[in-house]
């Protein structure tokens, strides 16, 4: 590290050295060549992650809005008091959060459901697995479009196919109509978040060790006590890192709502993150919209601290 | 496994015919999903395929009643999409193998030595996927602007880079930790140096990881649009996803036939990257993350 | 470590703000000017490339860069240009969007930097749509008029007569003909209102309904009277007492519902002129239809927005680009954009054109309506956009939807309304 002739690497370590620490990530004084290896990724995140940050934080205690030559002054915790007294933007909240517990818990299942069949040894699972990538290849915005011409109440294909099945006599406006905007979405996002969590669970699976299941299978568990008291157990850190993703994706989702309902009908669709923009790149009250930021950031943080720590408990 | 062997314990032949059972009913589910995740798509094509007049019949169908190519002629001949997916295709490899070299280094500092940094950035990891890109964009603009990087694709290689970084350098710490220290030590003792031994030994173990985080840049920078928007203003430079919406008039009326025709050229590229890729990811893909 | 990137972040934070407010200076030699066109359908993208590329030629000093945006998200885009001073120079855009830019200083005043012959032209309405306080902060080229299009021969068989520009349908009328067009298969109108609100308050004008009081300061109040109601109540008792409007079709927007009326299950749908252009390229090819104006009430007026164009305040040559835009909306240009977008020209000369006037595709019909075109009410309101989409959108889709009565619907637009404009007060 100091020394290119002889870096301390290079000595041989003494024979009766025990294996033991060499496991462990090691220790001495590494402070500076950590600081090396991580600069040029340092360099990037501070200049245009960590900066702009700052900057928001800092916005949501201003009363910055859009304008030339708008004086922006420091308005302390106003904004947040604003907050609390919204009534639209907890409206919108609650929306968020049914919407990402939802699709977080049906991604759950339906991936789970998906990635242990892919682990089965079927035919034609190259297809599968290449189809089940398909939404992910996907821009959102196309995403959005192509769902949009799906639901379509007259010339799509989901009201077509339900009237030929006879599901439906008359045609739902499924991204218009109060009642099913919300679930309609939902299974979008499903369909769009699919893929990421399929492919996890799946490296996870593969990673539980074959013996284990072998041996249950011998002692005359059914597959769907192996599935609770094998395959579960083993899944479990896999299983809580891509829920609390998952969550943390959904709830900052908003290209392809955006591109679905533009939060409609009635505001019945609209994420905080879409009344966030709205607030911001619509009506131009960055103060406030940065509040809001702010403000789902730290009840997400909050959920998702509750939610590892009941996890790691219960892994324990 | 789905309820495989419920049915019989009893005998041989009871257990057989419960797994013939299983089994077909496994195949009935996965071409559930199937259909699930592939009708969208096809949906898409149909679509891509129609006249307007078709388009607007009440009565839809699956397969086109007199296809036709005018749309995809109507998507290119107003838009550069050539030329705009050439663009996008150079960002997001230069984004992804950007990404992956600045954070393999860095991933491998957090991975083998432990210092307070670690803590400060696997948090800053999990804070960054928190956070709404919306409230830094325009911070983000002005500082590209005084870089004079807006309205080229070196900025929005940056952006790209800085944006997919933290999980990328997730992924990968978590893969060089399931490399055991032991190979490098042993190497090591064979008097190779720090970088030899990285270079040699842990590289190809690590093969499976990179190739999982490139792709995940690759589609994170070639899915990207609102940094594209605000930051390439030129019709020269302009990218894929901003190509597409295009096709939009007031009050959110759609030109549905070339829009169509356009997602659908807009998903091939990669499309056959997965195909190409999806047999060497084994589990690949975030199996790093996870296991860290 | 922490500790140490704060005032590094404020340092680059600093030195970018510091930055970006100086411009460049030195700008010798050819001009550049980067427009920003939200043009969609083929014909006027065509139209306006053609015309950027007259000009360049006979303007090689002045070089104006053909920018592509879409509606979709121009304002979003306009907005950080605007907050970070790179707009583009000459801006595509409607002004409904230009009251807000405008009362935030982001726009030119374009008075004195427009000749006198294209000043004339334009009708003075229409000016008035790009007017803010004593600015002319765009020049505006293009506007859209409210109409049905009717299916012909549903009309003839019932019997009803079909109205012309000269001699319209009153409300009345139109309530009546909707009972004879109603039967067991057929509803006489599709009303889609999916993005109601500009719509409706357009129409309202036909009673004089103006939905909002604006005070000496330039404050705004929202006030739902009698003339606010009057086309209101009648487009929701035609869905929900005499059932002569497909309550299916509340739901959606634009062009949605032309699939079922080319299936005939509705006499006639309302649109913008525009609309015509789709009936005409999707139509089955023996489908006869016919634009029929807007029903009349106290007067014929309806209110109208434009698309304009507008140079931002940011631009380094005002002048240059205001050049530009003259030679864009002559005339004679007019009328291409015009055809090319299936909408109205603002100039009256282009408004006599032969090609705006004949009967093919109703242009007559079309172009005829543009003489009721009054500047709506609502352009000169602050924070209309956002009473629009929180509070109006939200209210009228439940009051068309049937979950709440008018009265609700009135206490909802003035309270809630109110609270929303107070924030721009």
């Amino acid at each position: 590290m100091s020394s290119t002739t002889a870096p301390p690497r290079a000595e041989p370590p003494p024979p009766a050295a025990p294996r033991g620490p060499g496991r462990r990530p090691r220790a001495g004084r590494p402070d500076r060549s950590v600081l090396g290896l991580m600069l040029p990724a340092l360099v990037p995140v501070v200049l245009f992650s960590v900066a702009p940050l700052v900057y928001g934080v800092y916005l949501a205690f201003t009363d910055a809005r859009s304008g030339r030559n708008v004086d922006v002054a420091f308005v302390g915790p106003r904004n947040f008091a604003d907050l609390l007294s919204d009534g639209d933007f907890w409206a919108s909240f609650q929306i968020g959060l049914v919407w990402a517990v939802s699709v977080t818990v049906l991604q759950l299942a339906a991936g789970m459901g998906l990635a242990l069949l892919l682990n089965q040894d079927l035919r034609l699972r190259w297809l599968a697995r290449t189809l089940a990538m398909v939404p992910w290849a996907m821009p959102p915005v196309i995403v959005g479009l192509m769902w949009r011409l799906v639901y379509h109440p007259d010339a799509g294909i989901l009201n077509a196919t339900l009237r030929d099945i006879g599901l439906v006599s008359g045609d739902i406006d499924w991204l218009n109509d109060f009642s099913v905007a919300l679930p309609a979405i939902i299974v979008v996002g499903v369909w769009t978040g699919m893929p990421q969590t399929t492919i996890v669970l799946l490296a996870g699976l593969q990673g539980v060790p074959r013996e284990l299941r072998e041996a249950a299978e011998v002692d005359g568990a059914g597959a769907w006590r192996r599935f609770r008291s094998v395959t579960l157990p083993q899944l479990r850190p896999v299983i809580t890192t891509i829920t609390s993703l998952n969550f943390v994706w959904n709830m900052n989702e908003f290209a392809l709502v955006w591109v679905l309902t533009q939060g409609g009908p009635g505001g019945r669709t609209r994420l905080p993150m879409l009344y966030a923009y709205e607030e911001a790149f619509r009506y131009g009250f960055f103060g406030y919209a940065a509040a809001m930021g702010v403000a789902i950031v730290a009840v997400v943080l909050t959920v998702l601290a509750v939610y590892l720590r009941r996890q790691l408990k219960e892994m324990r | 496994m789905t309820g495989a062997s419920r049915g019989g314990r009893g005998s041989a032949a009871g257990r057989r015919a419960g797994r013939t059972a299983g089994r077909a009913l496994q195949y009935l589910a996965l071409a559930g999903y199937l259909v699930f995740l592939g009708f969208p798509l096809v949906w898409l094509a149909s679509t891509a395929l129609k006249t307007s007049r078709e388009m607007a019949r009440l009565d839809p169908t699956w397969i086109p009643l007199e296809p036709t190519l005018a749309n995809f002629a109507a998507a290119f001949g107003e838009q550069d999409l050539v030329g705009a997916a050439q663009r996008s295709l150079v960002v997001a490899l230069a984004s992804a193998v950007l990404v992956v070299l600045i954070a393999l280094p860095a991933a491998y500092a957090l991975a083998r030595f432990r210092s307070r940094l670690n803590r400060v950035a696997l948090g800053w990891v999990l804070v960054s996927q928190v956070f709404p890109f919306i409230l830094i964009i325009i911070p983000v603009f002005m500082i590209l602007r005084t870089m004079g990087l807006v309205n080229t694709l070196a900025g929005l290689v940056v952006v790209h880079v800085t944006f997919c970084l933290p999980f990328v350098l997730w992924m990968l710490q978590g893969y060089v930790r399931g490399v055991p220290p032991v190979l490098e030590e042993a190497a090591a003792v064979d008097g190779a140096g720090r970088w030899r031994t990285v270079v040699s030994v842990v590289a190809p173990l690590l093969a499976p990881g990179v190739v999982a985080a490139l792709m995940f840049g690759f589609i994170s920078s070639w899915n990207e649009f609102l940094f594209a928007l605000i930051l390439l203003k030129d019709p020269q430079v302009q990218t894929l996803p901003l190509a597409l919406v295009r096709f939009t008039g007031p009050e959110g009326v759609v030109r549905l036939g070339p829009l169509a025709a356009a997602s659908l050229l807009a998903t091939i590229p990669s499309l056959v990257f997965f195909t190409f890729i999806q047999g060497r990811l084994k589990g690949g893909m975030v199996s790093g993350a996870v296991k860290g | 470590m922490r500790r140490r990137i704060l005032p590094l972040t404020a340092a680059a934070l600093t030195g970018a703000l510091a930055l970006s407010a100086c411009g460049t200076g030195a700008d010798d030699g050819p001009v550049t000017l980067r427009f920003l066109s939200l043009a969609w359908q083929t014909e006027s993208v065509e139209a306006n490339e053609r015309l950027v590329a007259e000009w360049n030629e006979a303007n090689p000093d002045i070089r104006v860069e053909y920018v592509q945006g879409s509606w979709d998200n121009v304002n979003d885009q306009l907005m950080t240009g605007f907050e970070a001073g790179d707009p583009p120079d000459v801006i595509h855009n409607d002004s409904p969007a230009l009251a807000g830019f405008a009362a935030r200083g982001y726009l030119a005043d374009l008075t004195g930097m427009i000749p006198e012959e294209l000043k004339e032209d334009i009708r003075p309405e229409a000016w008035e749509t790009a007017t803010f306080g004593d600015q002319i902060v765009g020049v505006p080229f293009l506007q859209e008029s409210q109409v049905f299009i009717a299916n012909r021969e549903l009309l003839e068989e019932a019997d009803v007569r079909i109205p012309t520009p000269e001699d319209p349908w009153t409300w009345d009328e139109f309530a009546e003909a909707s009972e004879e067009l109603t039967d067991d298969d057929t509803y006489a109108v599709a009303w889609p209102l999916g993005n109601p609100v500009n719509r409706v308050l357009n129409l309202s004008l036909s009673y004089g309904g103006t939905f909002f009081e604006v005070d000496g300061e330039g404050r705004a109040t929202a006030r739902m009277g009698e003339p606010e109601r009057a086309v209101l109540e009648r487009i929701h008792d035609q869905i929900h007492t005499d059932r002569t409007a497909d309550p299916g079709t509340v739901g959606m927007s634009g062009s949605d519902p032309l699939p079922a009326f080319f299936a005939e299950e509705y006499a006639m749908v309302q649109v913008g002129v525009y609309a015509r252009q789709q009936v005409e390229e999707q139509a089955p090819e023996d489908f006869d239809w016919v634009t029929i104006p807007t029903p009349v009430g106290d007067t014929a007026e309806q209110g109208a927005a434009s698309q304009t164009l507008s140079v931002a305040a940011d631009s380094a040559h005002p002048e240059e680009a205001a050049e530009f835009i003259s030679f864009f909306l002559n005339a004679e240009n007019q009328v291409d954009l015009a055809l090319g977008d299936w909408l109205l020209p603002t100039s009256q000369q282009a408004a006599a054109a032969p090609e705006l006037n004949t009967e093919e595709d109703d242009w007559n019909v079309a172009t005829a309506s543009a003489q009721n075109l009054v500047v709506a009410p609502y352009l000169r309101v602050q924070g209309f956009d956002e009473w629009k989409n929180r509070v109006a959108q939200p209210a009228l889709e439940e009051y068309f939807s049937g979950e709440i009565d008018i009265d609700e619907l009135s206490e909802r637009l003035e309270t809630e309304g109110n609270d929303v404009l107070s924030r721009y007060h």
